[in-house]
């Protein structure tokens, strides 16, 4: 049973006291084995080293003469990032979480665009903090999570969180209040500048903790998606601690499979192209017994998988369903916290995104989705006119289209600033078609735009599944796709202009086909 | 070297090992897709007993180049 919190400060001392001595986060480090050989183990913190070391980052915060400010965190999943974010927002600052994938100069527009005086950054950002230098004047203090043997060239003053930490006692005490402003969160902005999307204490907490999903405590997680993303940190990170789920943080992308046989989670939260990928491997073996082969790929424990971020086909649900494998889909925005709605154990239904959160309500205007309720963001940091533009008297624009049927499900139909306008005047959603063409097996990508007045479909055919099935004409096979599709769409939403292409489409670091 | 890794690149696409050429490329040639290319780059990595930066991995996209790379942190 989950017990709601309003603030993350609350959501925290809480687990502590309930988990205090189970293991809260399990990570792999290498270091020199008996003969010399390089090994990997895992180690594990506990709840209450969690919540002491994140009050002692308050406290060296505050030391530094720093309380209050912003705290901008950049890097890769990790235990110091993990203790920054909590040590930052519990000590009355403002975290300022980061894509750690962007290039070092548009991480210093960000750092120096919110406001930050006090940078967290890792290994790999080495040399953005070496650039931080010279274009975030407003900056005070850098801390790397990196130890001070392995951490390379570094700018003068730089301090080691090992020694921050080290240097300071558990039992720092503040008590943000709900109202407090606690994150601020760059949206990917595939289009246009991106935006700082200012969370307070209760959209965070209550966003993670207001829905009951049925899931037991102590249920093992692997987090794949990258941590500064709003589903990433509210799902896997706080919802998580608020279970007192053990999070087992996952090095690379490249060792997602060899991680699960290591970790042997129970749970994992996806987006949709990794689902796509999984799919396709469970598929290849598909003439061995269900069970075995989800034995082999996933282990025996593997219940779970939370999908966000983008549309999923509900083919997958029930694909994976065949290996005993549940897939809630859920739909959410950084405005909101983010998640919005899922399915979940006790309710769920085909092709929705699920029941709006019990914390929120929704209601559609000319076909757009708008959202209130106690996860909605407070506005976008410094950018009156675009705050205004999407809350509306309360009310958050989602800029998505759809409707709630009978029992109160979401369904989404499209994105609104996606809309095609035909000649005529007609509104084609260009996620509607590329859903239905996209279900076909030999299309592996497919993005629908306005090219020349008419509707064009571009598709990234599976070559893969085209050699298996002995498809010789793939350009023609395609075209009998479309052209299945165009008999039974209205005249409006005929696809009249096909383009193959032989690479994936470029996505942004949330795996999502970017649109222009 | 070249051997062994189109050995595991036939456990991930359908193509047979002697079409498999050094100048192949991966998506293109090969069909994988982003994280197939990774699921096997965690393969080889067990394989050759190499660690391989993701950063780096990123900037592969021909099996010679693959290879090289493998000659470079073995």
């Amino acid at each position: 049973m989950v017990e709601m919190s309003s603030t993350i400060r609350e959501l925290l001392v809480k687990a502590a006291e309930k988990y205090g001595p189970q293991d809260a986060i399990r990570y792999k480090v290498k270091r020199e084995g008996k003969n010399g050989k390089r090994e990997t183990v895992v180690e594990a913190k506990t709840y209450s080293q969690l919540k002491d070391d994140s009050e002692r980052f308050s406290a060296a915060i505050k030391e530094l003469g720093e309380q209050g400010s912003h705290v901008a965190i950049v890097g890769d999943t990790s235990y110091g990032w993990i203790v920054s974010f909590y040590g930052t927002v519990n000590g009355g600052n403002v975290a300022v979480p980061l894509d750690a994938n962007l290039q070092a100069e548009d991480l210093c527009e960000l750092i120096d665009r919110a406001d930050a005086t006090v940078l967290v950054f890792d290994k790999a950002r080495a040399a953005m903090a070496q650039m931080s230098v010279e274009k975030c004047p407003k900056l005070k203090h850098r801390i790397t999570t990196e130890s001070a043997q392995t951490a390379g060239d570094l700018p003068a003053g730089t301090l080691f969180f090992e020694e921050v930490i080290a240097g300071q006692e558990p039992g720092f005490s503040f008590e943000p209040k709900p109202e407090d402003l606690s994150t601020i969160m760059y949206t990917s902005g595939t289009t246009g500048k991106s935006k700082g999307v200012m969370l307070t204490h209760r959209n965070q907490a209550e966003n993670a903790t207001a829905q009951d999903m049925g899931f037991e405590s102590g249920m093992v997680l692997l987090s794949v998606l990258p941590i500064h993303h709003a589903y990433c940190l509210s799902m896997d990170v706080l919802k998580g601690a608020s279970l007192g789920s053990v999070l087992c943080i996952n090095d690379s992308l490249l060792r997602v499979l060899k991680n699960i046989k290591l970790f042997e989670p129970n749970i994992i939260l996806m987006v949709p192209l990794m689902i796509e990928t999984f799919a396709k491997k469970l598929e290849e073996t598909d003439w061995i017994p269900a069970p075995l082969v989800k034995a082999k790929v996933f282990g025996k424990q593997f219940q779970t998988i939370c999908s966000g971020g983008a549309y999923l086909n509900p083919d997958y649900i029930k694909r994976f369903a065949k290996y005993g494998i549940t897939i809630y889909q859920g739909y959410g925005m950084t405005e909101c916290a983010p998640v919005i709605s899922t399915n979940s154990p006790k309710e769920k239904k085909d092709g929705s995104i699920g029941k709006c959160m019990p914390n929120c309500e929704v209601k559609i205007v000319d076909e757009e989705l708008w959202v209130k309720g106690t996860s909605v963001m407070q506005g976008y940091y410094k950018m009156p006119e675009e705050t205004a533009e999407t809350l509306v008297d309360g009310w958050l624009r989602t800029g998505d289209l759809g409707y709630v049927d009978e029992d109160g499900f979401l369904f989404l139909t499209g994105r609104k600033k996606n809309l095609i306008i035909t000649p005529n005047g007609e509104n084609v959603s260009p996620e509607e078609l590329e859903n239905k063409i996209g279900s076909a097996r030999l299309v592996q990508e497919v993005l629908v735009r306005e090219a020349d007045g008419v509707i064009e479909a571009e598709i990234f055919p599976d070559m893969d599944y085209a050699s298996k099935k002995k498809i010789k004409d793939v350009e023609a096979e395609i075209q009998k796709i479309v052209d299945e599709y165009n008999e039974k769409a209205p005249l409006y939403k005929r696809i009249t202009s096909v383009k193959l292409r032989d690479t994936e489409f470029e996505k942004n670091t949330t795996k999502k086909i970017k649109r222009f | 070297m070249f051997d062994q890794l189109a050995e595991i690149i036939t456990n991930y696409v359908e193509v047979k090992k002697e079409d498999i050429k050094p100048e192949s490329r991966f998506m293109e040639d090969l069909g994988f897709s982003s994280f197939d290319f990774m699921s096997m780059l965690g393969e080889v990595e067990d394989t050759f007993d190499v660690e391989i930066e993701q950063e780096e991995a990123a900037g592969i996209r021909t099996v010679q180049e693959a290879v090289e790379y493998l000659e470079k942190i073995s």
